[in-house]
Order: structure tokens, then sequence, then C-alpha cells
């Protein structure tokens, strides 16, 4: 089994690429998508990334909160999509894990990563804009800030994208 | 000194403690004093960033100095903000010219920059 994580600023090409190399993983090829379709710059994103990844071949799931209850039909390769809407989601949204909300993602991605052969992740680098925050998003930047560590500590690659190009933080290109 | 830089939460303590093996005690937080290691440097520069650079011989004293990517994202409103994040950008800078090694830490990973 191999494990990807991807990260990156905002449009650094992160979804593209991991689409790419999910792709060249062993079918099926599945993608769970996290974004909630609500408000026009989510819809426009969501209607963005399904346009991309028309004609690809992924069966997407629809799955915004609680993602250890995700069952995957066969095993293949899993596109998770992304960190940063799943820990906004389960901080936030009333179906949401709320402060247990590290922990649930963490044991909801350690149930999809046994239930397939390849996993790739795809997270954001949120804490470089030295913007002053309330607390309730400075919780998130930690939480996030955690996951991604403890993610990449496990994982066999870590890139960071930049200009749709990857850079190795960690692992081999693939 | 070792340079560390990094964006907010993404492991710069963790490397300070678990790969360097710096105890708790040595690590200042945003406070200039005599320990080894220092963390949060952008916190200590908001307090007067026009003299920031005053602050290089203490800082190149350290062993350790870690500091946060406060560079990207939108450039504020507010000319405070922007002097400050400015501010932290070029005391990295020097403090980086200076420094025997620099490292970039990403998902708790770091890269050596120098």
């Amino acid at each position: 089994m191999m494990r990807f994580l991807l990260t990156g600023g905002s449009a650094c090409g992160k979804s593209s690429y991991a689409e790419k190399l999910a792709r060249r993983l062993p079918a099926p090829h599945y993608y769970l998508a996290a974004m909630q379709p609500f408000g026009e710059e989510s819809l426009a994103r969501i209607a963005r990334h399904q346009k991309q990844r028309a004609g690809m071949g992924f069966q997407t799931i629809e799955r915004y909160t609680d993602i250890v209850g995700v069952d995957l039909p066969e095993r293949g390769t899993l596109l998770l999509e992304c960190l940063c809407n799943l820990t906004a989601n389960e901080l936030y949204d009333e179906a949401g894990a709320g402060q247990q909300a590290l922990a649930a993602i963490l044991r909801g991605v350690a149930r999809l990563e046994a239930q397939c052969e390849h996993i790739v992740v795809v997270t954001n680098d949120v804490g470089s804009d030295g913007a002053e925050y309330d607390n309730m998003v400075l919780e998130y930047i930690d939480v996030l800030g955690e996951l991604n560590r403890r993610l990449a500590a496990q994982y066999d690659h870590v890139y960071e994208l930049c200009c749709g190009l990857p850079c190795v933080l960690k692992g081999e290109l693939w | 000194m070792i340079l560390i830089v990094g964006a907010k939460a993404a492991g710069k303590l963790d490397y300070l403690t678990q790969s360097l093996g710096y105890a708790e005690e040595a690590i200042a937080d945003a406070v200039l004093d005599d320990r080894p290691a220092l963390v949060n440097l952008q916190e200590i520069v908001k307090v007067d960033p026009q003299h920031c650079l005053g602050l290089l011989p203490e800082l190149l004293r350290k062993e350790v100095v870690a500091c946060n990517e406060v560079g990207s994202g939108v450039i504020p409103i507010s000319n405070a903000d922007t002097e400050w994040r400015e501010a932290t950008g070029r005391l990295c800078n020097a403090l980086a010219c200076q420094a025997d090694q620099v490292l970039r830490i990403v998902c708790g990973i770091p890269t050596v920059l120098k």
C-alpha cells in the first residue's frame, strides 16, 4: 500500500495533480468529496472539480462528516479531497464531531486506508498568511496543522505543490 | 544558529523538541532571554517592527530561532499589519544570511534551505 499526502496553498494545482496521480494507481478509483455545496463559491469550485475529473472514471462519494462510516465497495485507490473541508465540517457543522474533530478524522482516514490499496489525501497550507484571527479560526489552523503532521509522519510520499509542480518533501516522485 | 521557518502549526516546536532534543524549559516563547532556543519570533517583531533589525546580534547568539511564515496571503489593509509582516520577512532574510543552517518545515517535514 502507498499513501500520499499533497499540500500547498490555494490554486497551486493540488487537486488536478492528485487526480492524475490517483488515476495512475490501480482501479477502481474513488473520489471522496468533502466540500459542502453551500454558497456560490463552493458550487463553482465543485463544478470545476467535477468538470476536471469528468471522464476520468472516478466514483464520487460525497461525505461531509463522519468519514469513518464510508464503505468502499471494492479495494482500489481513494482520493480524499480534502482535509481542509473535512476539518471545517467536523469542527463547525452541526453533524460534526466538534471538539473531537481531530480524533474523528484520524479514525476515519485509518478506516479508509484499511479498505483500499492506495490513498491520496489532499490538504492545504492555511497557516502562512500572518493574519489575525479569532480563536475559532486559530483552532481550525491548529487542528488542520496537527492532522497534516500526523499523516505526513506516517505516509510514504508527501509533496508540496507549486504552480502545479510537485516538490518532494518525503518519499519519491510517483 | 539554526533558523527554522514554517507556517503556523506546521511542526516547528515538535522539530525543536523531538528532532533537536530541546527540553521545553530551554525554549523561550516570544520572549528574549538567555535560553538557547526561541520560538514565535514574529510576535517579538510585532512589538516594534521598525527597529527589529536591532535584535540581530542577540538572535544570532541563540542556538535555534523559529519564526512563523507570515507573508503569504493577501496584503493586509492595515499599515501596521503590513509593516509587521514585512519587518518579519526582512529580519528572517537577515538571519538566514548569517545562519549556519536554515530549515523550512511543512507538515512536520524539514527541508534544508541552507
